[in-house]
C-alpha cells in the first residue's frame, strides 16, 4: 500500500524540476525517532532528457507540536553552510515554508543511505574495536565545526557579542523550563543559580554551534568513520565550549559512566577537539557548558513531556524522554556539582 | 512520571488498537509498538514502586521543612500533588540557605535530592 503522502510529495518535486517528466515518489516510510522533525526516506524516479533517473531522498517535515521548537530554514542553512568541507553532510535541495504542500513546512534532502546512527548499536560491542576511531573522527568534526568562519550563518542567526552567549543560552533555556515544566524541578533550579552565580569567561570566538552534537546524531560505518552529521535543528551561534560540553554531559554515555559519548574518556575527548580547533578548553569554562547543557537537555525533556500533556502531540516519542531522562539528567547535575 | 502514567496507558491503548488495523505502513507500525513496548516496561517498573516513593519522599521533605503529618489519600494522583507543593516549598527553602550561607541546611537538603534520585531510579537509566 503506497502512502498517502508520496503523491503529493512528487506533485511538489515535479514542480522545482521543470525539466523532468515522469515524477515518481515510492517507498516512502517513516524512520523511528524524530521527535522534533517528522523524517521520512523515499525514492524519487523521474525522466530528464530521455534518460531515467533515481535517487533516495529524505523529507523532514514539522510535526503538529515538537519537542524542541525550532526554525527549518536555521537548520536547512546550517546544513548548506557545512556542503563541500570536512564536516560531512548531506546535500540540501528544497525548503518549503509554508503550509500548501504537505500541512507543513519541510525540506528535502540527500539520504546518506548503508551507513547507522543508532547508539545503542554502536554500543553493543560489536564496534568496540573501532570505537576509538570513532572517538577521533567525533571529536575532530566538532572541531571542525567549532574553527568554522561562522559569517555565512549570520543572516539567519542571531549573533551574541563573546560575553554574552552564556547569558543567552541560559535565558532561552530557563525560559522554557518555566513555561513547559509540569512539576517542581529542585536539582535543576540549584544548578541555574549555580551558573547563574559562577558565569564562564567570554567565549574565545564566535562559532556555528550544532547545538545537538551527539553519539546518535552521526552515520557511522564498521570501519570507525563517519559519513554524516545530522539534527541540526538546534545549530545557532554562540560559544565553542557549548558543543563540547553538550558532547560530554553524562546522559550521553548511554550507561556507560565516565566515558564521553559512549567512546573514549573525557580528557581524550577534549584533547582531540583541542587538536582539531586550534582553540581551547578550560576547564573551569567547560565545566560550566557541561552543566548548562543538563539544563539544556532537561528543558528538552520536560518540553517533551509538555507537548504531550497540552495535547499537540500524543505520540510515544514524546513520552519515552521524558520518562527515560528527566530523573537521569537530575543525577547528572548532581554528579557534576558533586552532590551524587 | 510526567508525563502521568494514567493518560499515557490511555494513549498507548489507543495506538495499538490502531495498530491491529490493517494498512498502517510497517515502519509507522514497527516504530509504535517498540516505543510502547519500551513505554510499558517502564510503566510495568514503576507500578509497584510509585506510592512507596512518594510517601518516603513526602515524608523526607516534611522533615526537613519541619513540617508535620503524614498522606491519608495514598492515590497516586493525591500523593504527587503534596510532593508537588513539598517540592516547590524546597526549591525556596534551598535558595534560602544559599542566601543565608547556612552550610549544613544546605548539605541536608542536597542529602535529600541525591536520595530522592536514588529512589526514581530506573533500572535502564543512563546515569
Amino acid at each position: 500500500m503506497s502512502h498517502p503522502l508520496e503523491p503529493r510529495l512528487a506533485a511538489y518535486i515535479a514542480g522545482k524540476l521543470p525539466g523532468a517528466t515522469d515524477v515518481a515518489v515510492t517507498a516512502l516510510e517513516r524512520i523511528s525517532g524524530g521527535a522534533s522533525r517528522e523524517t521520512y526516506r523515499f525514492v524519487l524516479d523521474w525522466s530528464e532528457g530521455g534518460e531515467a533517473r533515481s535517487r533516495r531522498l529524505i523529507l523532514r517535515r514539522d510535526p503538529p507540536a515538537s519537542l524542541i521548537d525550532t526554525e527549518r530554514r536555521v537548520e536547512f542553512e546550517a546544513y548548506r553552510a557545512f556542503a563541500g568541507s570536512s564536516v560531512p553532510v548531506p546535500e540540501m535541495l528544497w525548503l518549503e515554508e509554508g503550509d500548501e504542500a504537505l500541512d507543513h513546512p519541510f525540506f528535502i534532502a540527500e539520504e546518506i543511505a548503508g551507513y547507522q546512527a543508532s547508539p545503542q548499536m554502536l554500543l553493543s560491542g560489536a564496534f568496540d574495536a573501532v570505537l576509538p576511531m570513532l572517538a577521533e573522527r567525533k571529536w575532530t568534526i566538532l572541531g571542525e565545526i567549532a574553527k568554522a568562519d561562522p559569517a555565512p550563518l549570520a543572516r539567519w542567526m542571531e549573533a551574541p557579542p563573546l560575553d554574552g552567549c552564556w547569558k543567552r543560552e541560559l535565558d532561552h533555556w530557563e525560559a522554557l523550563i518555566d513555561k513547559d515544566q509540569a512539576e517542581p524541578l529542585p536539582v535543576t533550579r540549584a544548578a541555574i543559580r549555580w551558573l547563574r552565580a559562577n558565569p564562564p569567561p567570554p567565549a574565545q570566538k564566535l562559532s556555528i554551534v550544532h547545538g545537538d552534537y551527539r553519539t546518535g546524531n552521526f552515520l557511522f560505518d564498521e570501519a570507525g568513520q563517519i559519513h554524516g552529521v545530522l539534527d541540526w535543528e538546534m545549530s545557532h551561534l554562540g560559544d565553542p565550549l557549548e558543543d563540547l560540553g553538550w558532547s560530554l554531559q553524562p546522559i550521553w554515555s548511554f550507561g556507560r559512566a565516565g566515558q564521553a559519548g559512549g567512546l573514549c574518556s573525557p580528557a581524550d575527548a577534549v584533547a582531540i577537539w583541542e587538536r582539531a580547533s586550534g582553540l581551547k578548553a578550560d576547564p573551569k569554562a567547560l565545566h560550566w557548558w557541561t552543566l548548562f547543557n543538563c539544563v539544556k537537555g532537561q528543558g528538552i525533556w520536560v518540553g517533551s513531556a509538555a507537548a504531550f500533556n497540552r495535547g499537540g502531540n500524543r505520540a510515544p516519542i514524546m513520552i519515552y524522554p521524558a520518562w527515560w531522562l528527566i530523573n537521569a539528567q537530575d543525577r547528572a547535575m548532581l554528579q557534576l556539582m558533586g552532590k551524587l | 512520571m510526567n508525563p502521568p502514567v494514567v493518560p499515557v496507558l490511555a494513549e498507548l491503548a489507543g495506538l495499538l488498537m490502531k495498530n491491529a488495523m490493517p494498512g498502517v505502513p510497517e515502519a509507522e507500525r514497527a516504530s509504535d509498538l517498540s516505543l510502547s513496548a519500551m513505554l510499558l516496561l517502564v510503566a510495568g517498573e514503576m507500578w509497584d514502586r510509585q506510592a512507596h516513593i512518594l510517601v518516603e519522599e513526602n515524608r523526607a521533605v516534611r522533615a526537613l521543612l519541619g513540617e508535620t503529618g503524614e498522606d491519608a489519600d495514598l492515590h497516586i494522583s493525591a500523593l504527587k500533588a503534596e510532593n508537588d507543593r513539598l517540592r516547590a516549598a524546597l526549591i525556596e527553602a534551598q535558595a534560602a540557605a544559599e542566601a543565608a550561607g547556612d552550610a549544613a541546611r544546605q548539605d541536608a537538603i542536597w542529602a535529600e535530592l541525591a536520595a530522592s534520585t536514588e529512589r526514581r531510579k530506573l533500572s535502564t537509566a543512563p546515569v
